[in-house]
């Protein structure tokens, strides 16, 4: 018995002892806990009771380079509200059908969002001002309304593809807002309070306050006056008859490479960017490719001056094709051979198979050499802009190149570029031979700080001096004398360049896809821009370059060098080499002249006449009054009735007088039922008291100003758009 | 008489004990329960008050008025209806998803609470009277059937932690009852290893404890998901963070941003803030961790360390082998209890919903618990005198 007794006890003792390690096991784990991980679970157990209120940072402006608000943030209500809150007052309902009835959002989804299981959560954000207003006023248990900041366009659609969209954050999404991201976004502020499980904010616990930073302010080098020439010409030209299916124009300074204007088309409105389709919101300019065509042939003609293959002295002779590799290269107008030409006039004549040899002559002189020099102007890499998504375009690799490669990249084809590079590239050729990288942003400015400072970066040096002042020359030759005539701008000197080159698509080239280019620049003596025009297939005939965006680069320049300050130059240009092209004449305007009076005009300009429809007067015209031609082109007029041009009324547009002499202008008002007041002691038309499209009734009379013919050129000059 | 000698020979240093224990407890829920009814922050400490007297007055007189000795017919009749109470209350309407209580309509009955002392009595009856017969195959076998009956008929309610703590109570009383320590080893043993496989299957299971339990268990397991859930998932509450584990990592948060000396009474983020749930209940040993840190919890640990100590050695001391079984099913049944719910919340024993003795608040568990420490202080005032 005693026995049993004692190893009871000792059992009872090792039940102890048991305990006891259990007990040790205990400590040691609280130990871990508490010494090993404690300051991370004191973190964590700070970050569940704090929670960081954000203060946002007001984003950064962006400027054009004359300080002028592209983009800028204004302050906008939100409307938010506190499940817990509104659970607490019982008015979910009724706040619900309220704000439901104001706001226009489904009542249902309302009802969801304020029963949440959330602390916060947003019925609205950036709400209309006075629904804000009619919020606060109702005083509405757990609704409050948030003070944010939103991003705002003031000039809508203006420059809406270089500057991009920020989201409802404020976050960019594209364009310079997004590329600039970190530079205009600033650093979000906090106010740091602790916080229950609940949410319910404990009064008396901690609280910091961090100020936000705002953000950055950028200058871009964009000018907005010349932006909206471009964008002005770029809708003209999608209205018009071409009605192409998308279209860009890029200015670039040749001398820095910053960019003055870039702009495409379809566009869209970046204050309300979600609305808008996902084709407009692309930037053609930096991220679509094409196949460049003649505008190219500046390229080859460069290389090949530089290289010494051939000079402006050259000879060529065009039998309308050239044989490659045993193929045929056309000539575009190989039904008609250019025959001997000089180097000049193979530009100023587009002319394919002479280009052409220009390539083989530098692969002749050394392997590759012609590839070097694409490479050279920068096209098979990445300018650089500092804009999203630029393309790289297409180029054939080194060893897969063969001579056909060459000989028909020589003129544009089996090679896509960008057009930003293109407008680089052609700008290193005439700019004294510099390549130099695009720059869209000028300035970072932190206030009236300047944080960042962009430079002219120059790439690489192309070709010489003298090269590119002789390229210069030509180009102002294939404008003033050659396929880039519609691209002329009365009273400077221009220089361009036309391109048309098909689309390709699955086997092959598509039958009757173009995309027409024009590229200029100007003035020649001095370029103060280059110019890229560029339509995507254009609807019907004329297709070419030169007709669909010659005019378009005319109409932007005209307005932009007088814009920049450039004195009109009169016509310099060496006569001794155009003697063999045909003369150029301008087109008189024919618009309710009679039929009679509008051919003798015609016939007195050296043009013929194609009459069409009847009546007594002329409706219409093709060319339009003023366009240059060659002299003895074809005009085609239509004849309508007084009432059928105006049948509300019997008005009459006003023609346009100025420049016509004395007699002229009598046939031209007699036939249309007018009546003439000379005044002035001159021969030419320099003054009308009814402005050209004004509506007058017939009858009436107009006082024209004539004054001495000498000062015929500055009247021409100043004659508004 | 009698009486007055009895209360001249109680172990005043472990009541004492008691009551120190039982005040720390009322300071510590003052703490915790701030913040559980509106408006009321001492709703629940004053109720606490009220059941620890009237526990208090239950153990006194279990202690003075009732005679361990002589109850054999009492014990009997008790255990009967203790297993009757756990088989009609399966038949009982699901709260909670279980069939654990009888609704008296005043106040819900859970029979397997009481059901432990009465267990505790009467396998102490059973033992004593068979202390040279353990380690006949048939007595051993009797053993068995006679504490898993009542512990199966919990685990079926189901209530894992309860019929866990019957099996610990059965495993403290067969080994002092006089179980030949062979077979006890190798019961361990097996036990050790059924658990060793259930958890290596579990792992597998549960890609190394990284994702949560398929709502799915193959069938051989005789639980559900969310149950198994909470038997595994201390070895890595992340792996079901937002449900299971929430409690778990808010447990080890608050016990681990408590440091040495804590961050003071009524000043634990974890718990005034409300982010460790049930901190007045079963998670009341992590409020001790946060707000009176490692060296408060080392004290109260050391506390109960010292009561069940007190109570081994009473158990020692007692007259007779029936007063020491009393004495070990208690302290067997209170040191699980305490060590499952402290190992709960710092992250190394399963989720199983037992409070911590004396700390939890809760009535039936503070006056069960209470009455216990009667038992042990009527085996104590009855045992021998040459002691003191």
């Amino acid at each position: 018995m005693a026995s049993i007794k004692m190893n009871m006890k000792r059992r009872i003792t090792f039940v102890l002892i048991a305990m006891f390690v259990l007990f040790v096991l205990v400590i040691g784990k609280l130990f871990i806990i508490q010494f090993v991980q404690g300051s991370d679970l004191q973190l964590k157990a700070e970050e569940l009771r704090t929670r960081d209120l954000s203060v946002e940072a007001q984003r950064g402006a962006i400027y054009d380079r004359n300080g002028n608000k592209l983009a800028i943030s204004v302050s906008a209500d939100s409307v938010g509200a506190s499940p817990q809150e509104v659970k607490k007052a019982g008015t979910a309902k009724d706040t619900a059908s309220f704000l439901s009835t104001l706001l226009g959002i489904d009542h249902d989804t309302l009802l969801d969002k304020l029963t949440a299981n959330k602390s916060f959560v947003w019925i609205q954000r950036k709400t209309d001002y006075e629904k804000a207003r009619q919020i606060i006023d109702a005083d509405l248990d757990g609704i409050s309304i948030v003070q944010e900041t939103q991003r705002y366009y003031p000039k809508g659609t203006l420059a809406a593809h270089i500057l991009g969209f920020s989201g409802i954050d404020n976050q960019g999404l594209d364009g310079i807002e997004y590329f600039f991201d970190d530079e205009l976004k600033g650093i979000n502020g906090s106010i740091v309070g602790e916080y229950d499980a609940k949410n319910q904010q404990i009064p008396q616990g901690e609280q910091e306050y961090v100020a936000p930073q705002d953000g950055c302010d950028l200058v871009l080098t964009i000018d907005q006056n010349l932006q909206y020439f471009c964008e002005r010409e770029l809708d003209k030209l999608m209205a018009s008859e071409s009605k192409p299916k998308k279209a860009t124009i890029i200015m670039m300074d040749p001398n820095t490479g910053a960019i003055l204007a870039l702009a495409n088309r379809p566009a869209y409105d970046p204050n309300n960017y979600s609305s808008a389709e996902s084709s407009a919101l692309r930037d053609a300019a930096v991220s679509d490719s094409y196949e460049p065509g003649s505008t190219f042939k500046i390229i080859t003609a460069s290389a090949a001056l530089e290289e010494g293959v051939t000079s402006i002295n050259d000879r060529f002779y065009d039998p309308g094709y050239i044989l490659v590799s045993g193929h045929k290269i056309r000539c575009w107008r190989y039904y008609n051979p250019h025959g001997s030409e000089t180097f000049s006039e193979i530009m100023q004549n587009s002319c394919n198979p002479c280009l052409v040899q220009l390539a083989l002559r530098l692969e002749n002189k050394q392997e590759g050499l012609f590839y070097k020099y694409i490479k050279a102007f920068g096209f098979g890499q990445k300018t650089g802009i500092e804009l999203p998504g630029e393309a790289t375009g297409i180029m054939i690799g080194d060893d897969k190149v063969t001579t056909l490669n060459k000989a028909t990249m020589a003129i544009g084809q089996s090679i896509s570029v960008t057009p930003i590079q293109m407008v680089a590239a052609v700008s290193a050729a005439i700019n004294g031979g510099i390549l130099y990288k695009p720059q869209i942003v000028y300035q970072v400015k932190d206030g009236d700080q300047v944080i960042q400072d962009f430079k002219a970066q120059e790439v690489r040096r192309v070709i010489s001096e003298d090269t590119s002042t002789i390229m210069r020359q030509v180009l102002e030759k294939v404008v003033t004398d050659g396929t880039g005539y519609k691209g002329y701008v009365e009273g400077y000197r221009v220089g361009g360049k036309t391109g048309t080159a098909q689309v390709p698509g699955p086997g092959g080239y598509q039958e009757g896809k173009y995309i027409a280019s024009f590229i200029g620049f100007a003035p020649v003596d001095n370029p103060k821009f280059v110019m890229l025009v560029i339509a995507q297939e254009p609807q019907g005939y004329p297709y070419q370059g030169g007709v669909t965006c010659g005019p378009v680069f005319a109409a932007v320049a005209k307005d932009a060098l007088r814009y920049m300050g450039v004195v009109s130059q009169v016509d310099q240009v060496d006569d001794t080499s155009t003697t063999q092209t045909t003369k150029k004449v301008k087109v008189p305007s024919l618009i309710n002249l009679s039929s009679e009076a509008a051919q003798k005009a015609l016939t007195a300009c050296g043009l013929k006449a194609q009459v069409s429809g009847s009546g007594s007067i002329v409706v219409s015209q093709t060319p339009a009054g003023l366009a240059t031609v060659d002299s003895g082109s074809t005009v085609s007029i239509k004849l309508g009735t007084v009432n059928s041009t105006n049948a509300n009324g019997g008005a009459l547009i006003v023609p346009d007088l100025t420049g016509k002499r004395i007699k002229e202008v009598a046939d031209l008002l007699g036939a249309m039922g007018l009546k003439l007041q000379a005044v002035g002691n001159g021969g030419i038309a320099c003054e009308q008291s009814a402005l050209p499209g004004d509506k007058i009734y017939i009858g009436s009379t107009i006082k024209v100003t004539f004054k001495e013919e000498a000062t015929q050129e500055t009247i021409i000059n100043t004659t508004g758009p | 008489m009698e009486l007055k000698r009895m209360t001249k020979k109680v172990d005043w240093t472990f009541v004492l004990a008691l009551l120190v224990l039982l005040t720390v407890d009322l300071i510590v829920l003052t703490s915790a329960s701030i913040n559980v009814v509106d408006g009321q922050p001492y709703y629940i400490v004053k109720k606490q008050l009220l059941w620890i007297t009237g526990g208090l007055v239950l153990m006194a007189l279990v202690t003075l008025f009732w005679d361990y000795r002589n109850s054999e017919k009492v014990v009997h009749w008790l255990y009967l209806i203790a297993i009757v109470l756990l088989i009609g209350v399966l038949f009982m309407p699901e709260q909670k998803g279980a069939h654990r209580w009888y609704d008296l309509g005043f106040t819900d009955l859970q029979p397997s609470e009481l059901g432990k002392l009465i267990m505790i009595l009467a396998f102490a009856y059973f033992l004593s009277k068979r202390e040279k017969e353990m380690w006949e195959k048939r007595t051993l076998l009797t053993a068995i059937l006679f504490m898993m009956l009542p512990a199966a008929l919990v685990f079926i309610e189901p209530d894992l932690g309860t019929s866990l703590v019957y099996f610990m109570i059965f495993l403290g009383m067969v080994w002092v009852g006089g179980i030949r320590p062979r077979v006890m080893v190798i019961a361990l043993g097996v036990i050790a290893v059924a658990i060793l496989l259930f958890f290596t299957y579990l792992g597998i299971l549960t890609d190394g404890f990284n994702k949560p339990l398929p709502d799915e268990l193959p069938g051989f397991i005789p639980l559900k998901s969310y149950q198994v859930t909470r038997l595994i998932i201390f070895m890595n509450p992340y792996m079901d963070p937002l449900n299971t584990g929430y409690h778990m990592i808010q447990s080890e948060v608050a016990i681990g941003s408590g440091g040495i000396f804590g961050k003071g009474w009524e000043q634990g983020s974890q718990v005034q803030g409300d982010f460790l749930p049930e901190h007045h209940t079963d998670f009341i040993f992590s409020v001790v961790g946060e707000e009176f840190g490692f060296a408060g919890s080392i004290a109260l640990l050391g506390l109960y360390l010292f009561i069940l100590w007190r109570a081994a050695k009473i158990a020692i001391n007692a007259k007779d082998p029936l007063g020491r079984l009393i004495v070990t099913g208690v302290v067997s049944m209170l040191a699980f209890q305490l060590f499952i719910n402290v190992g709960m919340t710092i992250g190394i024993m399963p989720i199983t919903g037992i409070p911590m003795p004396f700390l939890s608040y809760g009535g039936s568990a503070m006056m069960v618990n209470l009455l216990a420490m009667g038992l042990i202080l009527n085996v104590q005032v009855r045992s021998r005198e040459e002691i003191f």
